[in-house]
């Protein structure tokens, strides 16, 4: 056991930090969706001219073929120093690993470099009003026509549609087949009047998210990922890819603003309240549990090959406690932490989402229970 | 970094937990629990395999190997429930190599790393385990600012009955002022004991979800199997939970005190805060979700819900340790 990081994980690390302090831009606008969506291009393209925007991508397609536990590092890094994410998270993290373990050697070719340099952005289109946490209840239909398929439907909660260039679609092509057996899984092009993007304002007022209207929208046989009939399993590897990385980054932020509160108290005194320093005491228990749980995670995946039991706690605990801890901001900030202009107010009503989206917490134990403790289905 | 055993260290662990298996069988640990006495073979065996000394100094007769392999013992050793004084003697020999002078070293180091001596280990006024049978033990204040070194049978001491009659525990009188000064570092001596008591629990912690998984997969209501319900099936995700979260953070600090001891003060709040409250929740859940047999003292889980209390108490729980790590913390951030 080596908690403590390798020679070329440091150098690793080092190199990036020095990047990172020289390159890092200056803060980022706030509420105005357009601005952010544009500051987070031009990062993006910053960190692809040197090589620096999908470190876990291999060499051969611009990446640097950086181990599990670099990426780790990198996210790490970028949360510690507060860069903002990049524009085309979704086609970093979930279509470009997907499409390089099931593309064709054209669709690598076509689709990859685009989404490293921002060029063409990337949304998910999975969900719809019907098939939340069943995924596999998907209605959106796909019917072949010559050479294109012709789709029909609706998706919900796609992240950045107004600005993607392209959407990672699942769609049912035979509505005979089983539930999972009918599904295949489309790369569709978002620029076409069939699609129609409505923003879709959440709790905290902003519309991080769009509603996706497709009315007969046209995608080319040749725009599908994978074979007919096997989008189940297609749509699999990019949920596995879901927080890969990601967890690290927003455990470091989670750290950060424990630590803001902890300076809070110890300004105002309410560090001294024994009630409030219990509840400090689970939220440092929490963090360090989710720092230490994530790298264990990743070691047993690096070693075995395949994830622990561990490896499907951390979204779990990570959501439970950026909840916990905004509202106990509250009671150490007192009731201005709920003023608009007060950034608490904003996190408090965003950690409402952390359980519902990317797996709800129940669908979370539900496949903890039955995939890794093993207990019967229904 | 590799957050995982050695090699060597995974082998000293699988071959502690088949041992166990054979040796602290569950008929064995309700016999030593119901007559109140200890299986002596258990002792002279686990002593002559070495591990009362496995992280003590070669010089001293010990393994000369650390708290990471001394913590997988005491794992297992919670796992199978084993009645046997070894977290007792363990942590008063650890103590000792942390706190004592040269002259108490060379005099019960080898003793008791041979199990030729028991020896225990706890906070003054407080429990002790497995005091009344032990040679030598070594008390410390709340904060281990102070340590002594106790000759048992010099001191006026007597055996406490507790919830748990899988381990025997015992006190000092409050007129007793026996003792010895020990010079080294008591901090470091607490702080270690509280790591490996840690280790106990996570053991302890694993017992009880895979007795909870195996029951819910058997028993039948409503013509199916309980684990297929949802409301059990979400009990077991958090009994996973809350041990594999306490065993990220034992084996943190377990690593912290053979590698980077300015890391061990925040480590082991750490790993007891967390170890504490998954005993604790884990064992009560584990009751809980074998409904009306897991109340009754035919079942075996109750063994485990009563030394879960005791480990979670000894050393402080949950809200001690808590305390504990918001003060570290507040002193940084001032």
């Amino acid at each position: 056991m080596d908690l403590t990081f390798s020679t070329e994980e440091l150098e690793f690390r080092d190199e990036l930090r020095g990047w990172l302090e020289a390159n890092l831009p200056g803060e980022e606008p706030r509420g105005d969706e357009d601005a952010i969506y544009a500051f987070r291009t031009e990062w993006q393209r910053t960190l692809y001219d040197s090589g620096w925007a999908a470190v876990h991508w291999p060499q051969e397609y611009g990446g640097r073929d950086a181990t599990l536990m670099q990426s780790a590092i990198f996210f790490e890094e970028m949360g510690r120093i507060g860069a903002p994410l990049p524009a085309n998270v979704l086609g970093l993290l979930l279509a470009g690993p997907t499409i390089m373990a099931w593309g064709t050697d054209e669709q690598k070719d076509r689709y990859l470099t685009p989404i490293l340099s921002a060029e063409e952005i990337w949304c998910q289109g999975f969900s719809e009003p019907e098939a939340g946490s069943d995924l596999a209840a998907v209605k959106t239909r796909a019917v072949r026509d010559g050479d294109d398929w012709v789709v029909t439907g609706q998706k919900v909660w796609t992240s950045g549609a107004q600005y993607s260039k392209w959407c990672m679609l699942v769609a049912r092509t035979d509505p005979d087949a089983a539930k999972h057996k009918g599904l295949s899984y489309f790369l569709m092009d978002m620029e076409q009047e069939e699609v129609q993007v409505r923003p879709l304002v959440q709790i905290t007022g902003e519309a991080e998210f769009n509603e996706l209207f497709i009315e007969e929208a046209r995608i080319p046989h040749a725009n599908m990922l994978g074979e007919e009939g096997n989008g189940w399993i297609v749509a699999l590897t990019t949920l596995m890819n879901e927080r890969s990385g990601l967890g690290f980054f927003l455990q470091v932020r989670l750290r950060q603003m424990l630590d803001r509160l902890i300076a809070e108290a110890v300004a105002n005194g309410k560090i001294d309240d024994p009630v409030i320093s219990q509840s400090l005491g689970d939220m440092l228990e929490r963090t360090e549990t989710l720092r230490l749980t994530a790298y264990r995670g990743l070691s047993t995946i690096m070693k075995y090959g395949q994830p622990g039991p561990e490896g499907s706690l951390t979204k779990w605990l990570w959501s439970e406690t950026n909840q916990m801890m905004t509202q106990l901001a509250v009671d150490i900030v007192g009731p201005q932490a709920l003023h608009s202009a007060n950034p608490w107010s904003y996190e408090l009503l965003r950690a409402r989402g952390n359980s519902i989206e990317g797996g709800t917490t129940e669908i979370l134990k539900n496949i903890i229970a039955e995939r890794v403790l093993g207990l019967p289905r229904k | 970094m590799q957050f995982d055993f050695t090699e060597d260290q995974h082998e000293i662990k699988r071959t502690a937990k088949d041992l166990l298996a054979q040796r602290s069988t569950s008929e064995k640990v309700r016999t030593a629990a119901e007559s109140g006495s200890y299986e002596q073979s258990l002792w002279a065996e686990l002593a002559e395999l070495g591990w009362p000394g496995v992280a003590i100094s070669e010089d001293h007769s010990g393994g000369g190997l650390g708290i990471i392999e001394l913590a997988t013992l005491l794992e297992e050793g919670g796992y199978a429930l084993a009645n046997s004084p070894l977290l007792a003697s363990a942590a008063c020999a650890i103590a000792i190599q942390e706190a004592g002078s040269d002259a108490q070293k060379k005099e019960w180091l080898p003793k008791l790393a041979s199990g030729q001596v028991t020896g225990s280990f706890g906070i003054a006024g407080q429990t002790f385990p497995d005091l009344v049978d032990a040679a030598i033990t070594v008390s410390v204040s709340p904060d281990g600012s102070s340590a002594t070194l106790i000759d048992v049978s010099a001191a006026e001491c007597n055996a406490v009955e507790t919830i748990d009659p899988t381990r025997r525990y015992g006190e000092f009188s409050e007129a007793d002022q026996s003792g010895e000064g020990m010079p080294g570092d008591g901090a470091a001596a607490l702080d270690i004991s509280t790591v490996i008591v840690s280790a106990e629990l996570v053991g302890i912690c694993q017992r009880a979800l895979d007795m909870t998984v195996e029951y819910v997969k058997d028993r039948k209501q409503f013509g199916r199997p309980v684990g297929s319900f949802q409301a059990v099936q979400h009990r077991c995700a958090q009994m996973l939970l809350n041990t594999e979260a306490a065993r990220s953070v034992t084996y943190y600090a377990a690593w912290s005190a053979d590698a980077d001891r300015s890391l061990l003060p925040e480590a082991s709040a750490l790993a007891k805060s967390s170890a504490s409250k998954a005993g604790v929740e884990v064992t009560g859940s584990a009751i809980q979700a074998h409904g009306g047999i897991g109340f009754t003292w035919e079942a075996d889980v109750h063994w485990f819900y009563k030394r879960a209390q005791m480990d979670a108490a000894w050393l402080g729980g949950t809200k001690t340790h808590r305390e504990r790590l918001t003060r570290i913390a507040a002193a940084q951030a001032a």
